[in-house]
């Protein structure tokens, strides 16, 4: 269990606002054989992520978001500017020891199992064997790969194969986890597992930042973002700041039958003096699949409680028992 | 704080211990380890069925010691220099590395894990490889009949009592300088070198009627029921197989009594008598331990060629040295040694280059290795200067000189010469190429690690 979890979990500490990541100035520019700069992928970047916060990182492609990963990560080295992580270099050890990370291509030897995978990054955070098949365990359970652990990860599917990389990211329980487009190849049950157990880190302490280029799956899980166009920083914020339309108002309604509502409609553009939008709102398509999915029995989801000690309060569990909802006519 | 010491050095150990087994892992479910030994297992059951030998134990002998050794170490060799080029590059390129990179493990202990794990699968294939052979020695042996009349020995070797090459290199320097005789051109350096290259190997001549006299000290007394031999290799003014007489007169200096063994038309380049320690009388308590050894040669002054002989090579008294096995595996260690260097270099190569780079750099160091000697041995210093020349020249010199220690052990030749590798040597051949240099090596490979982008732009 991670420091900051463990902190959190007893509730006598407040919640601190320190940064775990901070950049100032950050550029790179990479360069060809010749040393001739070829492009200037960063370009002074200012960014902070606090402690216990889930931030995004958002931006086209070619926007940067990888390479200042990499350079957080000390797998690239900045041209200028300052590069703090968990209030070190990047290639302080003791930093990357609370650091977890998932690349954006999961990278795993083909010829290992996931055990022995797990096995292999256990041992690099220098844990005792006992501990490291003990967490092994934990892990192939959370990911749901008990039953192919002792087969070669070279023959995985991509979200199998994306569930080990998953595993190894979180194999030291981590204080700071930095995951590249964490739901790139999974399915959409995969998908909302990954989301689920963002949500369920963060809840426990565990600061996240995550690039994505689904907006969707960031706008579900960040607190925080920060948007890159070729390598710049164009905005950045609380996304319920940024995405809120201060001019409208919307309200939510069961029901109400066609009268009333044509009542409600005409007395708000009587009030408003405008034309008033009205909606039958509709489910996501993501939610619709998740509960027919739910509906036939395969459900899945990441055991959680045996990685943090408490079943995340606000993450919904799908069901077979789940309602399908009624189409609208 | 003890207990913290410990818990980092286990922790250390663990993360070194992860690498290596990784790499090991790596190895073993790969194809290439299987070709490795299937050559390696057709050097040692039938390189020595195809190879012909002349028919004698010694012939026997000497293809299983030198072409089946040789051909196996050959290709452990190039297996472990290629291997260890691949083991940083190819997971850098195949940005494997990325995710071990991020996790606190320092380049130290990736270089050392890395290295250690070539270092067991090189442990078990040569030790594979050398039970291999001491089998087919004894079956031979047996099959052939050969048991009462020869022997696989380990000897001890003593040289003459001579000065050193860089001794004599200093005295021959003086004497050019005193008359006047430096060549000009070229620095006392420079010439101080040469000198000491050439006496190494250099030739005197013994001409019929003269005699020659060296003295011996063996490292351990000569007990009294063991027996001492006798070593001369020679050759000739015309470099032919010449008819040759002689005189070997070989004593004792601490009971002052010799033996003498005349020499009559040998047509070999290489003379071996053993003498019975009992010859030379009573032992005292500290043993026989200084020897004199006289050759006179009786040849027709008129017809007789001279006889050409490198004292500090081609003179030596042979005593017993321990047995064959162990010999043996002294000469594995020496070969360990060597591949341990080979390692080395090749995962420092492929901390800095990509796997096709490193591979090609470290296949023509090897080559250079091998050829550097010759080159150096064989440019004149005139030549040297030419501009043609200089850049070869310096570079196999440099390579040369960088490799002379590390190369000074040939256990093959030992073995085959039924020598004993002693002990000094096992030592320098270890401590230099299983130590000093990968030292170096890792602390190169580790700050070019420490400093190196293990991504790229994509």
């Amino acid at each position: 269990m991670t420091r900051a979890a463990t902190r959190r979990r007893e509730g006598n500490v407040p919640e601190s606002k320190q940064p775990v990541i901070e950049t100032r100035g950050l550029r790179k520019v990479f360069r060809d054989f010749w040393r001739r700069p070829t492009v200037e992928a960063v370009k002074g970047l200012d960014l902070t992520v606090n402690d216990g916060e889930v931030f995004g990182l958002l931006g086209p492609n070619g926007s940067g978001k990888s390479t200042t990963i990499k350079m957080l990560l000390g797998l690239l080295r900045p041209t200028a500017g300052l590069v703090r992580v968990l209030g070190a270099a990047p290639d302080d050890t003791r930093a990357k020891a609370r650091i977890g990370y998932l690349p954006e291509v999961s990278h795993l030897h083909p010829f290992l199992t996931p055990r022995e995978t797990l096995m292999y990054y256990a041992s690099l955070f220098g844990m005792p064997r006992k501990e490291a098949v003990r967490r092994t365990h934990e892990l192939l359970v959370m990911v749901d790969l008990e039953h192919a652990a002792d087969r070669a990860v070279g023959g995985f599917s991509k979200g199998m194969a994306r569930r080990v990389g998953l595993a190894q990211a979180l194999v030291n329980a981590p204080d700071l986890l930095i995951l590249d487009e964490p739901t790139s190849g999974l399915d959409p049950i995969g998908s909302r597992e990954v989301k689920d157990l963002v949500r369920a880190l963060a809840q426990g302490g565990v600061s996240v930042l995550m690039t994505s280029h689904l907006l969707a799956d960031v706008e579900d899980v960040c607190d925080r973002v920060a948007i890159l166009e070729r390598g710049a920083l164009r905005a950045e914020g609380m996304i319920a700041d940024l995405l809120r339309q201060p001019d409208a108002v919307r309200f939510e309604v069961e029901g109400l039958d066609e009268p009333a509502a044509a009542a409600v409609r005409a007395e708000l553009e009587a009030h408003t003096g405008r034309r008033v939008r009205q909606e039958y709102p509709a489910m996501s398509l993501e939610r619709y699949f998740l509960q027919v999915v739910a509906q036939d029995g395969r459900q899945r989801t990441f055991a959680l409680a045996p990685f943090l000690g408490t079943a995340p309060a606000d993450t919904e569990r799908l069901t077979p028992n789940s309602q399908l909802p009624i189409p609208n006519s | 704080m003890a207990n913290d010491a410990q818990n980092g050095l286990a922790a250390t150990a663990r993360r070194i211990g992860g690498v290596a087994v990784l790499a090991v892992r790596a190895a073993l479910r790969t194809r290439t380890v299987g070709a490795l030994l299937a050559l390696l297992a057709a050097c040692v059951l039938v390189l020595p069925g195809v190879v012909k030998g002349d028919g004698t134990p010694e012939g026997e002998l000497h293809i299983l010691l030198t072409y089946t050794l040789g051909f196996a170490f050959g290709i452990l060799c190039l297996a472990t220099l290629w291997a260890a080029c691949a083991l940083f590059a190819a997971e850098i390129d195949s940005a494997r590395m990325q995710l071990s990179a991020v996790k606190p493990v320092r380049a130290a202990e990736f270089w050392a894990g890395k290295w250690l794990a070539l270092l067991a699968l090189n442990g078990v294939a040569l030790l594979a490889v050398y039970a291999g052979v001491y089998a087919q020695v004894r079956w031979r042996m047996h099959r052939d009949g050969w048991e009462a009349v020869e022997q696989p020995v380990s000897r001890r070797v003593a040289h003459p009592l001579l000065p050193t090459p860089r001794q004599e290199a200093r005295e021959t320097l003086d004497e050019l300088r005193a008359r006047n005789e430096l060549p000009h051109g070229y620095s006392e350096r420079t010439i101080l070198r040469v000198l000491e290259e050439k006496a190494h190997e250099k030739y005197t001549e013994i001409p019929p009627g003269r005699q020659q006299a060296w003295r011996f000290r063996l490292s351990r007394p000569l007990r009294t029921s063991e027996t001492v031999t006798v070593r001369l290799r020679f050759e000739t003014e015309y470099n032919t197989r010449a008819q040759v007489t002689g005189i070997c007169r070989l004593g004792c200096v601490e009971t002052a009594r010799a033996v003498e063994v005349p020499l009559d038309d040998f047509t070999l380049k290489e003379i071996e008598f053993a003498v019975d320690a009992r010859a030379f009388g009573q032992a005292p308590e500290a043993g026989l331990r200084t020897f004199e050894l006289s050759f006179e040669h009786t040849g027709d002054a008129q017809h007789a060629p001279g006889l050409l002989l490198r004292f500090r090579k081609d003179v030596a008294l042979l005593t017993p040295g321990g047995s064959f096995w162990m010999n043996l595996l002294r000469a594995a260690a020496v070969h360990g040694s060597v591949l341990a260097l080979l390692a080395a270099f090749g995962l420092t190569l492929s901390v800095c280059f990509s796997l096709p780079v490193a591979a090609f750099v470290a296949t023509v160091l090897l080559v250079l290795t091998m050829v550097g000697n010759s080159v150096v041995q064989v440019v004149s210093e005139e030549d040297a200067k030419k501009w043609s020349n200089r850049a070869g020249v310096l570079v196999s010199r440099t390579v040369h000189g960088a490799t002379r220690h590390a190369l000074q052990a040939e256990p093959l030749a030992a073995l085959t010469n039924g020598e004993r590798l002693d002990a000094g040597m096992l030592r320098a051949s270890v401590g230099w190429n299983a130590l000093l240099l990968p030292l170096l090596l890792a602390a190169a490979g580790c700050a070019v690690l420490r400093r190196r982008e293990l991504a790229d732009a994509e």
